[in-house]
Parts: C-alpha cells; sequence; structure tokens
C-alpha cells in the first residue's frame, strides 16, 4: 500500500473516531448540563456558560483530527 | 500545503534577503519560481475548496500582473480589514452623537454592548469591567469575521490559520501581560510554579513548572486551531453541498443548481456564533485564571 492510498483510507477513519470520542464527551457534558437546568431553572445561566466552555474544549479533539486531515490531505495525489 | 500563503510569504521573505544580500539575479529567480509556484499552490489550495468570493471573482478577470498575484495572496487579510473599517464605521456612527433617548443605531449597538459586557463581567466579576473592550472586540470581531463566509461573496478571514493564529497570539500576549502587571514579576512566577506553600509542593515545583509553561504556550494553539477548523469546516461543508447542487442538474445544463446548502447555512449561523463565543469565553477564563484571586489560585490547569 503506497502512501497516497493508505492515507486516503486512514484520514476518514481517524476523523471519525475522533468524531465518535468527541460524540461521547457531549453525551456526558450536555446530558448533564440538561439535567442540571431541569433541576435548577434559575441557574441555566452559569450552567449554560460552564456548559458552552465544556463543549468548546470537547469539541477541539475532533478539531485537531480535522486539521490534521487538512495537514496530510496535500500528500493525497 | 497548510498555508501557501504563509509559505509565500516565507519564500518572498528570503526572496527579499537575497535581494538586500545583492544576489539580485538570484532574488530574481525565487521569485520567478516563486510565480510558477503559485500556480502549482494554487492548484494544490484548490483540494481546500472555498466558495468564491469577490476579490477571487475581480481577479478571475485580471490579467496576470503582481496586482493579480498580490489580491490573491493577500485575500483573507483584505476581508479582515475592511471587516474591522465596517465595525469601525458602525461604532463611530452610533457612539458620534448620543442621546439621552437613544435612536435605532445607537439603540441597537447599546444592547450589544450591555450584553458583552454583563456576560464578561458575570465571569470575571466586578473588576473584570476593565477587559470588557478587549474581549468585546474580540467577540463581535470574530462573530462578524465568521459570519462574513455565510454570505454569498463573503469570505471569513477565520477560515485562513494566518487570522486566528494572530487572535490568538494577541489574546496571549494580553493575558500575560495581564498576569505580570496584576501578580508582579514574584508573583507571576510563583502562579507558574503552580503557587506552592508547603515544602511538598515546593518540591515538585521542578515537576509543575514544565506542565504549566506547556499548558500556557497548548492554549493559544488549541485557541487558534479551534476557530480555524471549526470555521474551515463550515465553509468546505457549504461548498460541498452547493457543488451538489450544481451537479445534481448538470445533465440539463441548467445556469442554477438546488440549493442544498440551505440548511446547511443555518448551521453556520449557529457555529459562527458559538465559535466566536467560545474563543471570547475563554480568553475571559485564561484572564481569569491570571487575575490574583486566593480562590481562584488552585482552580483547574
Amino acid at each position: 500500500m503506497d502512501t497516497s492510498s493508505a492515507l486516503s483510507l486512514a484520514l476518514p477513519i481517524g476523523l471519525g473516531l475522533a468524531a465518535i470520542g468527541s460524540g461521547i464527551g457531549f453525551q456526558g457534558a450536555i446530558g448533564k448540563a440538561m439535567e442540571a437546568i431541569g433541576r435548577q431553572p434559575e441557574a441555566s445561566g452559569k450552567i449554560q456558560t460552564a456548559m458552552i466552555i465544556g463543549a468548546g474544549l470537547i469539541e477541539a479533539l475532533t478539531i485537531y483530527a480535522f486539521v490534521t486531515v487538512f495537514l496530510l490531505m496535500g500528500k493525497i495525489q | 500545503m497548510f498555508s501557501p500563503s504563509l509559505t509565500r510569504m516565507f519564500d518572498g521573505l528570503a526572496a527579499m534577503r537575497l535581494a538586500a544580500e545583492g544576489h539580485a539575479d538570484s532574488a530574481h529567480a525565487v521569485v520567478s519560481h516563486d510565480a510558477s509556484h503559485a500556480a502549482a499552490a494554487h492548484a494544490e489550495e484548490h483540494a481546500v475548496h472555498e466558495l468564491p468570493n469577490w476579490i477571487t471573482l475581480i481577479t478571475k478577470f485580471m490579467q496576470d500582473s503582481p496586482a493579480k498575484e498580490f489580491l490573491h495572496q493577500w485575500e483573507g487579510m483584505i476581508w479582515a480589514l475592511a471587516i474591522a473599517t465596517l465595525i469601525i464605521v458602525i461604532a463611530r456612527l452610533a457612539a458620534r452623537n448620543p442621546q439621552m433617548v437613544p435612536g435605532r443605531l445607537q439603540n441597537i449597538v447599546e444592547m450589544v454592548v450591555e450584553g458583552l459586557s454583563n456576560f464578561i463581567v458575570g465571569v470575571l466579576g466586578p473588576e473584570g469591567r476593565r477587559y470588557v473592550p478587549f474581549l468585546g472586540t474580540l467577540f463581535i470581531y470574530i462573530l462578524s469575521m465568521n459570519l462574513a463566509g455565510v454570505f454569498p461573496l463573503g469570505k471569513s478571514p477565520t477560515a485562513s490559520p494566518n487570522t486566528t493564529v494572530a487572535l490568538a497570539l494577541c489574546v496571549f500576549v494580553y493575558v500575560h501581560f495581564i498576569g505580570l502587571t496584576r501578580n508582579g514579576p514574584v508573583g507571576y512566577m510563583k502562579h507558574l510554579a503552580g503557587n506552592p506553600r508547603s515544602p511538598v509542593e515546593w518540591a515538585f515545583v521542578p515537576l509543575m513548572l514544565p506542565i504549566h509553561v506547556i499548558g500556557e504556550i497548548a492554549r493559544p494553539v488549541s485557541l487558534s486551531l479551534r476557530l480555524f477548523g471549526n470555521v474551515t469546516g463550515e465553509d468546505v461543508l457549504l461548498f460541498a453541498f452547493c457543488s451538489l447542487g450544481v451537479t445534481t442538474l448538470a445533465f440539463v445544463d441548467s445556469p442554477v443548481g438546488i440549493p442544498f446548502q440551505v440548511p446547511f447555512i443555518l448551521l453556520a449561523f449557529m457555529t459562527s456564533f458559538i465559535q466566536a463565543l467560545v474563543f471570547t469565553l475563554l480568553s475571559t477564563i485564561y484572564i481569569l485564571l491570571w487575575l490574583p484571586h486566593d480562590e481562584h489560585a488552585e482552580e483547574h490547569h
């Protein structure tokens, strides 16, 4: 297997795996935040702020994979 | 490939250095190599597809000239400056003649500023009001740059790593300036060493210092890559569905395609807003972590 076919196989799979990981992370973060808002609707502002920070950090992991895909995409002929 | 304009800038710098050293011929060779290279880089750049914008439309009808090369090379920069000018003009217009009973424009701008101010003060506490101008500008500027790519014939300057790295470096320098001035040099170093108090904590300083330094460096990297990745992804998605809409009607030679991208435009509005918010919020948190508060000193890093 040469480099370009290896990359064209591996890049989408890697991005997909990273997305699965982020999805699991989001499930925990947003699910708990929604529960917290349901329990204490008056604190929803603070909870949402914290949730968005967390969501940004979780999402960054997939974005790293995405940036890597961009970096290596030029190597596919 | 990652950033053709960056590499081209480096080539240009090399050419300038050669010219300064008196190797005019070799400088010329580098420049002409650069020009031929630019065509290749252009083709390569199109591996990352984006929808056309005003500048690509203009350069399409231009002869090959330095001006065309310049426009193509500094596309993102021109858009970023244009957006900054627009924001400055709107802010000037709104603040030119402040009324007790505000007019329409003043009302809108006041609403935005007050919302941002309340949001940032809510995170930083009452003394955070002095950081509102920087952080609020950051939010408005990034939001406008993200949204520019959603509108037809617009381009997001934030879809280029050059812009996002610059923004993240601004935040990095500002945050460390605040850390230095608010804590003093000794407090700054102590903060970097993890605020050691007990002898055990002092023993761990050689371990904690590199960890904190790496953590500080990782912050601008993650800030810039997150914004770049999200906005680029959004633009590539819009392009992919636009081209899908065009190719599905290609067999009847239709001049327009099916607007498959419309639902994704709504998605892009949402990501634009959320990414601007996340960038601002994380910058706020980084400032918060450097403020001399005992209750924040030991928190997450």
